[in-house]
């Protein structure tokens, strides 16, 4: 049984763990800020160029460039799984983890192989600690620029190309507000026409030639994509932390709520038990 | 009028209305005024003009793609300043930096190329920003 000290030093424990979290809650909230601002700048671009290539790349013949052709045969496909690399963010990499699963699970039959590409410790170790065929992987990556978007666009194309993937997927998590996130689960390469093209088909005047430019419009497509996805990842990661955090603080001070209570009631329970003591010793002296 | 959009990966730079956009393309210089018909190019390391009520305005680039279609003109850049927010002295370093680079590569390295780029935008970049309105 708990005694009087051990429910005070309880109490003691569950605030400063509750200082932790609050604080936890306000790093994360201004780095979703900021992240959110990112999120911003790079959304119009990214949304842009992919709308130009996918008018670009309308009633382009396959062959015009090695991601547009999609396989007749599709035997071994690869899924992108973007999360994060630190926990305490509530189900955010699990979300992911569970996505990847599923999909893996439902089309196990369909295909040879499925690969899957992590971003993110978390993530990668999930999956990995299920024993999926985890091809490449990224962690601890300290902030998404550039370089890094570079590398794996690199690797994808790579994986594709080569042939030893015929499909590639992308999974991560979209920034709706700070309090909802969705999973996107889309496909990427072999990057996709729309079907009805005939009446918003642009006859472009071209310079370079068509081709020309869709050879390297493409490359610039998957490195914006994956950018995007990383920065959409997150700014989803900060809210999820922040959320998870609000959550973990108000259950601190719930608690702190009870357990005040109890040791209160423990407490006047002791007064009660010793002053009957004390009268109970009178009483006796008394008869005496 | 012309529509004009030049958006980048860091802010959308400009968004309004203009009379006139030129840019350097894959073939030269080119140039938009209303009623232009559907076009669609690269833009080369270099400067962008676009007039408005009779002023022009620079923005110094990297590079990127051009898009023109019913009189709206949507430039992609990676990289891109207006002439106004160009910090010369960080260009001029960049400049010297590259040259000194440039001097300890050899021809044919890869590296040679990327730094021969960069010296180009660096010298674009202060040339645009000496155009700037005072």
């Amino acid at each position: 049984m708990a005694t009087l000290r051990d429910i005070k030093r309880k109490i003691g424990s569950i605030n400063s763990t509750q200082t932790i979290t609050r604080t936890m809650k306000m790093v994360s909230a201004s780095k979703l800020r900021r992240a959110q601002e990112d999120l911003e700048k790079v959304k119009d671009y990214a949304l842009k160029i992919e709308e130009l290539t996918g008018r670009v790349i309308q009633n382009m013949p396959d062959d015009t460039h090695p991601l547009l052709a999609a396989r007749e045969e599709i035997k071994k496909v690869l899924v992108v799984a973007i999360a994060s690399d630190r926990g305490l963010c509530g189900a955010f990499n699990l979300n992911i983890g569970l996505h990847t699963e599923n999909f893996i699970r439902e089309n196990k039959a369909l295909y040879e192989r499925i690969g899957i590409y992590t971003f993110g410790r978390k993530v990668n170790d999930y999956l990995q600690r299920r024993k999926y065929d985890v091809v490449k992987s990224f962690v601890d990556v300290k902030k998404v620029d550039k370089e890094i978007v570079d590398i794996i666009a690199g690797h994808i194309i790579q994986f594709y190309t080569s042939g030893e993937f015929d499909k590639i997927y992308l999974v991560y998590t979209c920034f709706r507000s700070p309090i909802k996130q969705e999973i996107v689960f889309e496909e990427f390469i072999p990057i996709r026409r729309t079907e009805e093209s005939e009446e918003d088909y642009i006859d472009y005047i071209c310079e370079p030639e068509r081709s020309k430019i869709v050879e390297s419009l493409i490359p610039k497509y998957v490195s914006t994509k994956i950018y995007y996805a990383l920065v959409e990842s997150q700014t989803c990661e900060h809210a999820a932390r922040m959320s998870a955090m609000e959550n973990a603080t108000s259950n601190c001070g719930e608690m702190v709520r009870f357990l005040t209570l109890v040791y209160n009631k423990r407490r006047q329970e002791g007064i009660t038990n010793e002053m009957m003591d004390i009268v109970g010793g009178a009483e006796a002296l008394r008869g005496t | 009028m012309l529509d004009l959009e030049i958006i980048t990966p860091e802010k959308v730079l400009v968004k309004e209305q203009v009379d006139i956009v030129e840019a350097k393309g894959a073939y030269g210089e080119f140039g938009i005024l209303p009623g232009h018909t559907q076009f669609l190019t690269t833009v080369e390391v270099g400067e962008i003009r676009y007039m408005k009520d009779g002023a022009t305005n620079y923005i110094a680039t990297s590079g990127g793609y051009a898009e023109v279609v019913d009189d709206k003109v949507t430039i992609l850049l990676d990289e891109a300043e207006l002439a106004e927010e160009i910090d010369v002295e960080k260009a001029k370093r960049e400049m010297e930096e590259a040259e000194k680079a440039l001097k300890a590569l050899a021809f044919d390295e890869i590296q040679y190329k990327l730094m021969e780029m960069a010296l180009f935008k660096a010298i674009m970049k202060i040339e645009v920003a000496s155009k700037r309105h005072l």
